[in-house]
């Protein structure tokens, strides 16, 4: 289908895959008409259902059905990018139009580029994160898995105070394509399907502990039970009562697999490219140090099967590669994508962290914390932030205090604090419980000897 | 109030979405199909949104976003059970499914007579001589230049400047069945310079940033221009020498201003009607109760001119108020959406609010700030030991059952005897709301609207928002700090 075949005025209808690819087309080559060098245009389309449920009934429904469009242009080495849902035949030729105006008045930057066709990927890789039976999902069905959902959270009344719990469906599709002035064109297309629930229950001291539990799969078979996570959220539930701050001291941590995410947060600040180039990035020139202890590998993997964050190719469209952030405790790259690898005169990466995977020990987390005499197991975050520049964190806490593999004190109100570079070489062990239902793939970590403050 | 009294802004008339072919006729016939199936109330709420951001980096204006964002949302409630859809195509067509998509909820049939709608506007905080529309980009890039060139003029050990120049303006339009339609332009403007230092070996970052509902006039204020400048480079250059304090539950002196985070998160979300209604947060039933010292008394304001958090009508059509959620100690109310509204039998606070169509509102702060107190800023600081006086912050969060809330203190000092002593970066804070209001010993006479750009961040929303506070003395927190 070529540009000519748009209708010339009112919303294109983009109701399939070369839809898309026409009106990407179309606004490739009108940027291109008026006056841009290069052009680089994403058009998505997608859809959304939501539904919770509190006290036997729907609390919320919302369905989403969206479009946009977005364009990068470069003129005369003037670089802008742009972004609309109104895609109206009439508004995107002026703001296509703008763009460029605009641009005109920018100063020029060299550095920016859009690759060449010859280092894009394409559509090829099986990632497998379309789930083929999503379009047979009806009404029906999403009602009875929130339904479901709620049930198990209720079958559970009674093993302590419940103030409430509210119950939580959704799912989604997206569909986009990518067409640059160069020749480069690929699709993109993922499903999504989510369910959890939150859980409020009442303390002796008339505080409300909240608990939750969510799950969300590109497949929906992948999907754990209702009854599962019902499971694991009374469970949390009951271990946050009674919860409050203990001795400030230093402590072996047991980084809970689902909370790993926050504390890798704290490496990869540092590794983008913008820190780097604006001169805040701690590991600045430490590409190859040891700052980790060689038991430590960290992997970037946009290639996983059925991954969150699985993509054919990035931002920047560079072909997807699976590669290592540390290896052996060496760090082993940055994120870098084309125009910032440019400004530092090194070879383009990615531009961001995708899947990220850390291979599991051999240990239980119950075995890890029976060898220990006390250690905190910290499963939440509260508030905290960290410095790229120098590297230092300080988050709050919850989590559990444990003395020889006993839970001892529900632990609240505690900040942790420290450096990467003296908490990286902490890093002991991986136990073997590795968490696949977020893009932060990793088992839960022990480190040795660190900051809690509280009492 | 009616349309007659209030001027609208150029080109922002009652009749802003006819331009879309939203005539009167369809959206009668919208929000016939919202309540076709026996609904207590809709609403639909249209948002034209546009925006631009420009960036200096590398000594070079090199880069520049602009955004458009059109479409609108429907809102079907039966009791407090809600139903939305929203798209954005806004043919009469697309938005009767959307209507019918949104009105799932509702189980019976009804037939509405339609109502004439009649414009309305609740007040005018923030005029415009000229929409952000209207000014090119020619016309930022000298303004983002001069702050670029006035920070490295300060101090030889600043390395890098990053400048940013991002305004918005939002028309938006609520129509309700009983007639409301109201529309509102909606401008903000945030600029941001961010600095890197060296000094020796150390390397720091830093940034400050302004924001307020206005227009180009904003940065004529050669004051504000010079603040956000040396602001920049003096936060910067403090981190370069700044350590850390001890770690564990210490004094607190909050200085006055940007620490008004305290009151979001530890007493603000706290109070957000939704949560109350639903019994989750550990401020539910305590209406009349002494949960303060009786110098507290916190508002929170959607009428401050040109401030972040203004709104002249709030995203359910409903007119912005000043509303007191503290009276000297006692909690005297909370903030309210329509249904909090009616759960409670109250009137509406004009705090429905949302991030744009694609979301159904609820409740949520817009200036949350604590009236002065007695106290002279330096009395307060004297009184303190051994504690620490917090500068400017970064982020926080607050469990809303448990009450454990947190911000991110970017820059203070240690207090010993009374005087400011170390300076001190980068630490966590924790606490528990109801003990942190508690333990609020001294309330300074400063009372300062902080002028940065908060955002607030709920459920997935994001909303601006400001906040401030009179420099205050809270006895105990938990520090993220470095031994004991």
């Amino acid at each position: 289908m070529t540009a000519t075949e748009l209708a010339t005025e009112g919303r294109p209808v983009l109701d399939s895959r070369e839809a898309l690819y026409a009106l990407a087309r179309w606004a490739v080559k009108s940027a291109c008409d008026a006056g841009a060098d290069e052009a680089a245009v994403s058009v998505s389309r997608g859809g959304s259902y939501e539904l919770s449920r509190r006290d036997q009934r729907v609390e919320k429904a919302a369905a989403s059905r969206s479009m946009g469009l977005s364009l990068e242009v470069l003129v005369d080495d003037r670089f802008s990018s742009h972004s609309t849902s109104d895609l109206r035949l009439e508004a995107l030729k002026v703001f296509i139009r703008r763009a460029i105006d605009a641009t005109r008045l920018l100063e020029k930057d060299r550095d920016r580029r859009l690759p060449e066709r010859s280092a894009c990927g394409s559509s090829e890789l099986a990632l497998d994160l379309h789930d083929r039976t999503y379009a047979k999902v009806t009404s029906e069905d999403r009602r009875a898995w929130a339904e479901q959902m709620e049930s198990a959270m209720l079958a559970h009344e009674g093993r302590a105070a419940m103030r409430s719990t509210t119950a939580q469906w959704w799912d989604g599709w997206s569909d986009s394509v990518i067409v640059y002035s160069n020749g480069f064109e690929a699709e993109r297309e993922g499903t999504f399907f989510g369910m959890g629930a939150e859980l409020t229950l009442e303390d002796k001291d008339g505080r409300l502990p909240e608990a939750m539990g969510f799950y969300s799969t590109r497949h929906f078979e992948d999907l754990p039970s209702a009854e599962q996570i019902a499971e694991e959220a009374w469970t949390k539930g009951e271990e946050r009562l009674g919860s409050g701050p203990t001795e400030s001291g230093r402590y072996p941590l047991l980084l809970d697999r689902r909370a790993a995410g926050r504390v890798l947060g704290v490496l990869l600040g540092p590794m983008g490219g913008a820190s780097l180039h604006q001169g805040r990035s701690c590991l600045q020139d430490k590409i190859g140090e040891q700052i980790g202890p060689e038991t430590l590998s960290i992997y970037d993997d946009p290639t996983l099967v059925r991954g969150s964050r699985s993509r054919h190719f990035d931002g920047d469209g560079f072909p997807s590669i699976r590669r290592a952030v540390m290896e052996n405790g060496r760090l082993s790259m940055y994120f870098l994508g084309q125009y910032h690898a440019r400004k530092l005169e090194m070879e383009p990466t990615t531009a961001g962290a995708s899947n990220l995977f850390i291979a599991q020990g051999d240990r239980s987390v119950g075995a890890i914390l029976g060898s220990l005499p006390r250690c905190i197991r910290v499963d939440s975050f509260l508030g905290g932030n960290s410095n790229s520049a120098n590297g230092d964190f300080s988050f709050g806490i919850r989590g559990m205090l444990f003395e020889n593999g006993e839970p001892v004190q529900p632990v609240s109100e505690m900040n942790i604090s420290g450096n990467l570079f003296t908490l990286l070489p902490r890093f002991a062990e991986a136990a073997n419980d590795t968490w696949r239902y977020s893009s932060v793939v990793s088992p839960s970590l022990l480190f040795d000897d660190i900051q809690f403050s509280g009492l | 109030m009616t349309s007659g009294k209030i001027d609208a802004p150029i080109g922002i008339g009652d009749d802003y979405f006819e331009r879309f072919g939203v005539s009167h006729e369809a959206l009668a016939k919208v929000l016939s199909a919202a309540m076709a199936r026996g609904a207590d109330d809709c609403d639909l709420f249209f948002e034209h949104a546009s925006s631009t951001a420009v960036v200096l980096s590398d000594g070079i204006v090199n880069r520049a976003f602009t955004g458009v964002d059109l479409g609108m949302g429907i809102r079907v409630v039966v009791g407090d059970q809600v139903g939305y859809a929203y798209t954005e195509d806004l043919d009469v067509g697309a938005m009767i499914d959307a209507a019918k998509i949104a009105a799932e909820i509702a189980q019976g049939t009804r037939s509405i007579a339609p109502v004439a709608l009649t414009p309305r506007r609740y007040a005018d905080r923030y005029p415009v001589g000229r929409r952000w529309e209207a000014v090119g980009i020619e016309e930022r890039i000298p303004l983002i230049r001069g702050w670029e060139s006035a920070a490295f003029a300060r101090d030889p050990r600043i390395e890098k400047v990053q400048v940013s120049l991002s305004d918005s303006e939002r028309v938006l339009q609520v129509v309700r069945p009983d007639g409301r339609l109201c529309v509102d332009y909606q401008p903000m403007t945030t600029a941001f310079v961010a600095c890197t230092a060296i000094d020796g070996d150390v390397r720091e970052s830093g940034a400050y940033n302004v924001s307020s509902r206005s227009d180009m006039t904003f940065y004529q204020d050669a004051d504000r221009c010079e603040r956000l400048v040396n602001k920049a480079v003096d936060r910067t250059l403090f981190l370069l020498t700044a350590g850390k304090p001890p770690a564990g539950e210490l004094p607190v002196v909050m200085a006055a201003g940007a620490s008004g985070i305290l009151l979001h998160e530890a007493i603000g979300h706290g109070l957000e009607a939704d949560f109350n209604r639903k019994r989750v947060s550990i401020y539910a039933d305590r209406i009349g109760q002494q949960v303060a010292p009786d110098t507290v008394t916190i508002v929170d304001d959607g009428t401050l001119d040109h401030a972040r958090g203004a709104i002249n009508v709030d995203d359910e059509g409903n007119a912005a108020e000043n509303t007191t959620l503290i009276q000297n100690g006692v909690l005297t109310g909370y903030l309210h959406d329509e249904i909090s509204a009616r759960h409670f039998g109250v009137p509406s606070t004009g705090s429905g609010r949302r991030e744009s169509f694609r979301h159904a509102p609820m409740p949520r702060m817009r200036a949350t700030y604590m009236l002065a107190g007695p106290h002279e800023p330096e009395e307060i600081i004297r009184s303190v030991k051994k504690g620490i006086y917090c500068e400017t912050f970064a982020n926080g969060q607050v469990q809303i059952g448990a009450g454990d809330f947190a911000f991110y203190m970017r820059q203070g000092y240690l207090i010993e005897d009374g005087k400011l002593t170390q300076p001190i970066k980068d630490v966590n804070i924790i606490g528990n709301g109801p003990a942190a209001l508690e333990q609020i010993e001294m309330v300074g006479n400063d009372l300062k609207l902080d002028e940065g750009g908060w955002t607030c961040g709920k459920e997935g929303q994001s909303v601006p928002v400001s906040q401030g506070q009179p420099t205050i003395l809270v006895s105990n927190l938990t520090v993220g700090g470095i031994g004991a």
